[in-house]
């Protein structure tokens, strides 16, 4: 126990005093918050092509002819040298298509509108998904619009027959009350958390495989394991190691919690001013709109169930980041440089890789169905999958049977890595193979 | 009596034996230097008495009890392909290697600033390992090895890397830690320290202990009834004609350009008959035994055995 905690304590403080750790500890939410802002703003924003499109319109249809002709950055106008309600014949590419006068050519040639199979929209860049779904979806609703239009129903009486919102999830929490709920933001919740213990397992769990090649590479084990037994050894640095995580993981913490509390100053101290200005100005109701809307925020934050998100969280953490490090562990112990190491990398994290994309369909289609509780279990994936799931709300007894199975696991890894380590540790010269590692085990 | 004593070690990799029934006993505060060529399984040995292995059969004892992973406290252990932490400073990485062995922190501070001053590095204290060159980085590693006063020494070609100056600091060090008590056991290829430092030896090839014993016993043994006069005239020939009686094997004009002749005695011959023949009629102005050499013993035992 004792030798665990020397080497622990060594780990430990090297890495807690290491200028990269304080800077990254600094920076990194930083750094973190810009790349992904970035990326989400230009997955969402950047790629969108808001350039004006003019498309040509022709059908015999006279229905169709009646319907709007903008919407958005689209502009319906007919095809010059055919009138309307021509019948078009298409020989050869429109040469105003060709030359790029305009970006496409929609023909709808069904008589039957209650079915567009027959209609073709001629380009000769091809639009994308999302721009062929737009077209499809408006050109969908204004042919009902005329359709019913058409029936004798009025444009009063259709404007007042639209309907707008959503649907607003309430549910019962766990001291009986209902609530409002929202899956967004569980959604979102989930999967940052999710996010989060990938991201802390591949990055602490080959901080421990550095350590464990660091140590074979410079030759220092041979004196180190004279003294510790080689599996205090790999212990003691994957729970130093996990310190250094956890501290880390807390000065985040502390760091956002300073910013937001900051923010929330500085925000507190923008609101109470419309509430100094007259009864009944625009301005008024629109503070009342956005503190409705922040009241709305508050009670969604409010109905996530805290208690689970925080147990799951430090028990899926830390197991996960025990499992894969214990495995990471045995890999920097049985190769002899880094350029070894990928072909033991790959196999080992695709799991986890794997626990990542189920996540994202789990969250969006259904955290408690058939495949999120499958995925719950296995212990490679667990870490990941029971993050997302666990502000939608999971009982306790799936919890520990999640946490058992995945601790269970890594007791048994450890005991395996703790073979491959003790052998791989002394190992030197030839690269070692799957084949060495099941030798390895075997032999001790 | 024996501090350290093996009994019929054996040990295996895979179906290859690495030591084969190997016994050896090391007395207490002695050196015992451990030979052998390359891939002999020496470091096989080594590493089970540094209690990183166990023998496959067989016991290992220390001070008549069990050798086991408890002992490694009374074990200071500096193998041949040695290293240090890069990025720790000095003085971090001894009081680590000292805690390592047991010692508080405290008593590991002791300790570090004991030696650190004694072999005046201590403004070393806070440079980082990386900082320093290979003789410094030996000098540190040696310190660990000894710095929580083991009782049993391992020491496995201690001299590589240090230069002369550091080298024979190194070994008055070794040699004060002898007559403190230390058993040490001294693993080298280079045969003039094993005769320079070591009480005993053992020579391992090909797993197997081939030769063992006190040096100058092992000497003797290999005595080869030769012995070597000196003159300080260089005619040869009148030398060798004046000889009737006894085999002449080798001539020769040494450094100082004196004549040196090596006889090899018969069995009814004596040293004494020898040096009468050639003291009446020449100048002689030595007369020795020629011993083996550790060197000559090793090359002939290990080229005998292939």
């Amino acid at each position: 126990m004792r030798n665990i905690w020397v080497i622990l304590k060594r780990e430990y403080l090297t890495r807690i005093k290491n200028k990269t750790f304080i800077i990254m500890t600094f920076l990194a939410p930083i750094l973190i918050t810009a790349f992904y802002g970035g990326a989400i703003y230009f997955a969402t924003k950047g790629a969108e092509d808001n350039t004006q499109k003019t498309i040509y319109l022709s059908s015999n249809n006279a229905l169709v002819q009646k319907i709007d002709r903008k919407f958005n950055n689209y502009e319906f106008i007919n095809e010059p040298n055919i009138p309307p309600g021509g019948t078009v014949v298409l020989d050869k590419i429109n040469s105003d298509i060709e030359q790029g006068k305009v970006n496409g050519w929609l023909i709808i040639s069904d008589q039957d509108l209650s079915n567009l199979d027959s209609t073709e929209l001629i380009v000769k860049e091809a639009f994308s998904v999302n721009q062929k779904n737009t077209i499809n979806e408006f050109l969908k609703s204004q042919i009902t619009r005329q359709i019913l239009k058409a029936k004798g129903i009025s444009q009063s009486m259709l404007d007042s027959a639209q309907v707008k919102g959503g649907i607003s999830m309430i549910e019962e929490n766990e001291s009986g009350q209902m609530e409002n709920s929202s899956s967004e933001l569980k959604s979102g919740v989930g999967f940052i958390m999710a996010f989060i213990i990938y991201f802390f397992i591949f990055m602490y769990g080959s901080m421990v495989m550095r350590s464990a090649m660091e140590e074979k590479t410079n030759r220092i084990v041979e004196v180190i394991i004279s003294s510790v037994k080689p599996f205090q050894l790999m212990f003691g640095k994957i729970l130093g190691v996990a310190l250094v995580g956890l501290t880390q993981f807390f000065a985040w913490i502390l760091l956002s919690l300073v910013f937001v509390l900051g923010i929330g100053k500085y925000l507190s101290s923008g609101i109470q001013m419309p509430q100094n200005m007259p009864q009944g100005s625009m301005n008024n109701q629109q503070a009342i709109q956005s503190m409705m809307n922040q009241n709305d925020l508050i009670g969604h934050l409010q109905s996530l169930p805290y208690a689970q998100i925080i147990v799951v969280f430090l028990l899926f953490f830390l197991g996960g980041y025990l499992l894969y490090s214990s495995v990471f562990a045995a890999i920097g112990a049985a190769v002899n440089q880094e350029t070894d190491v990928q072909q033991f990398m790959l196999p080992v994290s695709l799991p986890l890789v794997f626990g990542l994309i189920i996540a994202q369909s789990v969250v969006f289609q259904a955290p408690n169905g058939h495949l999120a509780k499958v995925f719950s279990m296995i212990p490679l994936t667990s870490p990941v999958v029971m993050a997302v799931r666990v502000p939608f709300g999971i009982s306790w007894s799936e919890i520990f049977t999640s946490a058992a199975i995945l601790y269970l696991t890594f007791f048994i890894m450890v005991w395996i890595s703790a073979k491959i380590y003790r052998i791989g540790i002394l190992m030197y010269g030839k690269k070692p193979t799957w084949k060495d590692f099941a030798k390895w085990i075997r032999q001790s | 009596m024996s501090f350290i004593q093996v009994e019929n070690v054996y040990k295996y990799f895979e179906d290859k034996c690495v030591s084969n029934n190997i016994s050896l006993e090391i007395p207490e505060g002695e050196i015992f230097g451990l030979l052998g060529p390359n891939g002999a399984g020496k470091t096989t040995l080594i590493r089970m008495l540094a209690t990183i292995t166990t023998p496959d059969k067989g016991k290992i004892s220390l001070n008549n009890q069990p050798l086991n992973s408890n002992h490694s406290s009374m074990i200071g252990y500096m193998p041949e392909e040695r290293g240090l932490y890069k990025k720790m400073s000095v003085v971090d990485q001894l009081l680590f290697f000292a805690e390592l062995k047991g010692y508080s922190h405290t008593q590991a501070k002791q300790e570090v600033k004991y030696w650190m001053n004694k072999l005046d590095i201590v403004s070393w204290a806070d440079k980082k390992m990386e900082e320093l060159s290979k003789g410094m980085a030996q000098k540190i590693q040696f310190i660990s090895t000894i710095l929580h006063k083991p009782k049993f020494l391992i020491l496995d070609e201690p001299f590589s890397g240090f230069d002369p100056v550091n080298a024979d600091m190194v070994k008055d060090l070794i040699i004060s830690l002898k007559n403190e008590g230390t058993t040490i056991l001294f693993s080298t290829h280079r045969m003039d320290n094993i005769e320079e430092l070591c009480d005993q030896l053992a020579i391992i090839h090909n797993g197997e202990k081939i030769l063992d014993g006190k040096i100058n016993t092992i000497r003797q043994q290999f005595f080869n009834h030769e012995y070597i006069l000196e003159f300080t005239n260089n005619n040869i020939e009148d030398i060798e004609t004046a000889n009737n009686q006894f085999d002449i094997i080798q001539t020769q004009i040494n450094s100082f350009g004196r004549k040196e002749i090596t006889f090899k005695l018969k069995e009814n011959q004596s040293p004494q008959e020898l040096y009468k023949q050639y003291s009446q009629s020449n100048a002689i102005i030595g007369f020795k035994e020629k011993m083996p050499t550790i060197h000559q013993i090793f090359v002939n035992q290990v080229t005998s055995k292939n």
